[in-house]
C-alpha cells in the first residue's frame, strides 16, 4: 500500500467521528430551526416545516435583543475589561515579583488557577453563597466595616455575575501573557534602563508592543469562552431577576429546555454559531500571524 | 526605606488578590467539614466527616462517581487513540491542503457547546441516543478531537521522521511503525492529550444535563446540577454542606490533574488552548 494511502486511513476515523457527531448536529440544527419542533403543546404532535418563521419571530422578540445586550455587557465587562486587564496586571506583577525574588507569588498563582479549574456549576454554587443577602460572606464582610448590605443578586445582578466570571476566567489570560512575557529578552529591559527609561515607560514601549499579537489571540479566546458560557450564570441567578442576567446562550437554553420550544431554540443556536464562526475566523487570522 | 514601602505595597496587593481568588474556594473546603454549613465562611467548630458518609449513603453518590469515571475513561481512551492516529498522519502528510485542513479543524473548535447543544439534543432524540452512554461518549469524543488533534500534531512535528523511514523501508507496517517507534517518543504529547480529554469529559456539564435524564446514568456534573437546583429554597433549608461535598468530589480529580499538568501550563505550551 502506498504511504499516502496510509495517511488517509489514519485521518479517516477522526474525520468520520467529527463529521457524524460534530458537523451533522450543526447541519441538523439548520433543519430543526426551520421547523416548529417542540416538546409540549400542539406542535409536539405535529412536526411541521415552517420555513423562516422562527427567525422572523426572533427578530420581533424583545427578549432576544435583551439577551444580546446582556451578552455584550457580560463579554465586555467580564472578559475584555475584567479578565484581560486583571490577567495582564497579574502576569506583569508575577513576573516582577519573580524576577525580584519576592516570595508569595506561587500562592497567588495557585488560587487563581484553582478558580479556573473549578467547574462552572461549582463556581456558580460558591458565588451564589458569597452573594447571599442575609448570610452571605460578602455582606458579612461589609457589616464588619459597618457598611450597609448590598442586595447583590437583586439590585446589581449583572455586576455580580461579571465579578464571578472574572474570578473564574482570569487565569487563562494570566497564563498566556505570562508565558509571552518570558519570551522577551532581558537585555531589552537592561538597555532601556541604561537609556534612562522608567519602569512604566519600558512596559509601555517594550513589553506591550511585543506581546500585542498574543494579546489579541488571547482576547478573542476569552471572548469566545465568555460568550458561550452560561452554566455559572444559571447556577447563580438562573438568568434572573426577570431577564436581567439572561445572556444569548442562556436564552437559547431557556427557550429549548425550559419553554420546550426546540425549533425556536435552534434558531438562536444558529445565530450563536454564526457569531462564533466570525470570532473563530478572526482568531485564525491572528493565530497565523503568530506562527 | 523606599524598599520597605515598596515591599509593603506589593504584599498589600498580594493580599487583596488572594482574598478575591481564595474566598469562594475556601468557603467550599470549610463547608464540607461542617454539620450545618451556611453561606458565611466559617471554620467548623466541630469538624466532621458526616457529609462524606451522607452523600454515599443517602444520595447514591457512588453510582455517580462510578459513572463519571467510566464515561471519562472511555472518552479518554477513544480520543487519545483517534487523535494520535490523525495527528500523526497529518504531521507526516505532505500536501498543499494540509494547512487548510488544520485551520478548518481549528475553526470547529471556536464553536461552543451552547451553539450545538440544542441541535445535538434534537438529533439524539430522533436517533434514540438520549440516556445512552454511547451517544454521550461519541459526542464528547467528536467535540474534543479538533483541538487535541492540533495539539498532538504539533508534538509529532517535533519528532524527526528519519527513524520511521528506516522502519518503513524494513517492511514495517504503518501501524507498527506508529505504535512501536513513534508513540514511545511522543509519550509526553500523548500523555497531555490523554489528561486533557479526561479533564474535559469529567467537567463537561451542559450535554450531560441535556442528554441524560435516567437516574442510574447520572454522572457527577448531572447530580451536582440536580443538587444545586433541588436543595435550594430559602437559605436555611439549603443543605450547603451536602452540595459542597458533592462539589468537592467534582473538583478534586481536576486539582490532581492540574498538579500533574502544571509544568505544561507554566511552560506556555498550552497557548491558544483551553478556550472552553
Amino acid at each position: 500500500m502506498k504511504r499516502s494511502h496510509c495517511f488517509f486511513w489514519g485521518i479517516l476515523p477522526a474525520a468520520v467521528l467529527i463529521a457524524l457527531f460534530f458537523i451533522t448536529p450543526a447541519i441538523w440544527g439548520v433543519y430543526t430551526s426551520l421547523t416548529n419542533m417542540a416538546l409540549v403543546g400542539k406542535a409536539a404532535k405535529h412536526l411541521q416545516f415552517i420555513g423562516f418563521q422562527n427567525y422572523v419571530r426572533l427578530f420581533r422578540d424583545s427578549a432576544f435583543f435583551t439577551s444580546i445586550i446582556n451578552s455584550m455587557w457580560y463579554v465586555v465587562g467580564g472578559a475584555i475589561i475584567g479578565q484581560f486587564l486583571l490577567g495582564l496586571g497579574l502576569a506583569l506583577f508575577l513576573e516582577y515579583t519573580e524576577s525580584n525574588k519576592i516570595k508569595g507569588g506561587n500562592i497567588v498563582y495557585g488560587f487563581v488557577m484553582l478558580a479556573w479549574i473549578t467547574p462552572a456549576l461549582v463556581s456558580g454554587f460558591e458565588w451564589g453563597a458569597m452573594y447571599d443577602f442575609y448570610y452571605g460572606t460578602l455582606n458579612n464582610i461589609l457589616k464588619l466595616f459597618s457598611l450597609s448590605k448590598i442586595n447583590w443578586l437583586g439590585e446589581v445582578p449583572m455586576l455580580s455575575v461579571i465579578i464571578a466570571n472574572i474570578w473564574q476566567g482570569t487565569a487563562f489570560t494570566m497564563l498566556v501573557l505570562n508565558s509571552a512575557l518570558k519570551t522577551i529578552p532581558f537585555e531589552l529591559y537592561e538597555s532601556a534602563k541604561i537609556d534612562g527609561s522608567s519602569r512604566w515607560q519600558s512596559i509601555r514601549y517594550i513589553t506591550l508592543p511585543l506581546i500585542k499579537n498574543i494579546a489579541i489571540v488571547d482576547l478573542i479566546s476569552i471572548t469566545i469562552a465568555t460568550f458561550g458560557a452560561f452554566l455559572m450564570i444559571m447556577a447563580i441567578t438562573s438568568g434572573g431577576p426577570g431577564m436581567k442576567t439572561t445572556t444569548l446562550s442562556l436564552y437559547a437554553y431557556r427557550s429549548a429546555f425550559e419553554n420546550y420550544r426546540i425549533g425556536y431554540g435552534c434558531s438562536i443556536s444558529m445565530i450563536l454559531m454564526i457569531i462564533n464562526l466570525v470570532f473563530g475566523l478572526t482568531y485564525l487570522k491572528f493565530l497565523k500571524k503568530l506562527s | 526605606m523606599q524598599n520597605k514601602v515598596r515591599l509593603m505595597v506589593i504584599y498589600f496587593i498580594f493580599i487583596i488578590i488572594l482574598i478575591y481568588f481564595s474566598l469562594p474556594s475556601l468557603w467550599l473546603f470549610l463547608s464540607v467539614f461542617n454539620v450545618h454549613a451556611s453561606p458565611f465562611i466559617e471554620v467548623p467548630r466541630k469538624p466532621t466527616l458526616i457529609n462524606f458518609i451522607k452523600i454515599f449513603k443517602d444520595y447514591n453518590f457512588s453510582t455517580y462517581l462510578f459513572n463519571s469515571i467510566f464515561v471519562s475513561s472511555i472518552t479518554m481512551i477513544l480520543v487519545t487513540l483517534v487523535a494520535s492516529l490523525a495527528g500523526y498522519s497529518l504531521s507526516r502528510w505532505d500536501s498543499k491542503y494540509k494547512n487548510t485542513l488544520i485551520y478548518s479543524i481549528l475553526l470547529l473548535y471556536a464553536i461552543p457547546i451552547s451553539a450545538t447543544m440544542i441541535p445535538i439534543y434534537s438529533l439524539m432524540r430522533v436517533l434514540h441516543l438520549r440516556n445512552n452512554y454511547l451517544g454521550l461518549i461519541l459526542i464528547y469524543t467528536a467535540g474534543q478531537l479538533p483541538f487535541l488533534i492540533w495539539i498532538i500534531q504539533q508534538f509529532f512535528d517535533t519528532i524527526p521522521s528519519d527513524i520511521e523511514e528506516a522502519a518503513w523501508i524494513d517492511g514495517g507496517s504503518y501501524l507498527r511503525t506508529l505504535f512501536s517507534i513513534v508513540m514511545p517518543i511522543a509519550k509526553p504529547g500523548v500523555a497531555v492529550i490523554a489528561v486533557l480529554s479526561f479533564r474535559a469529559a469529567w467537567s463537561e456539564s451542559v450535554l450531560v444535563i441535556v442528554l441524560i435524564d435516567s437516574q442510574n446514568l447520572q454522572t457527577i456534573p448531572r447530580a451536582f446540577f440536580e443538587a444545586v437546583k433541588t436543595m435550594g429554597g430559602s437559605a436555611i433549608e439549603y443543605q450547603y454542606e451536602i452540595v459542597a461535598t458533592m462539589g468537592l468530589f467534582f473538583l478534586i480529580p481536576l486539582m490532581i490533574i492540574f498538579l500533574i499538568m502544571n509544568k505544561y501550563f507554566v511552560r506556555g505550551g498550552m497557548l491558544g488552548g483551553a478556550i472552553k
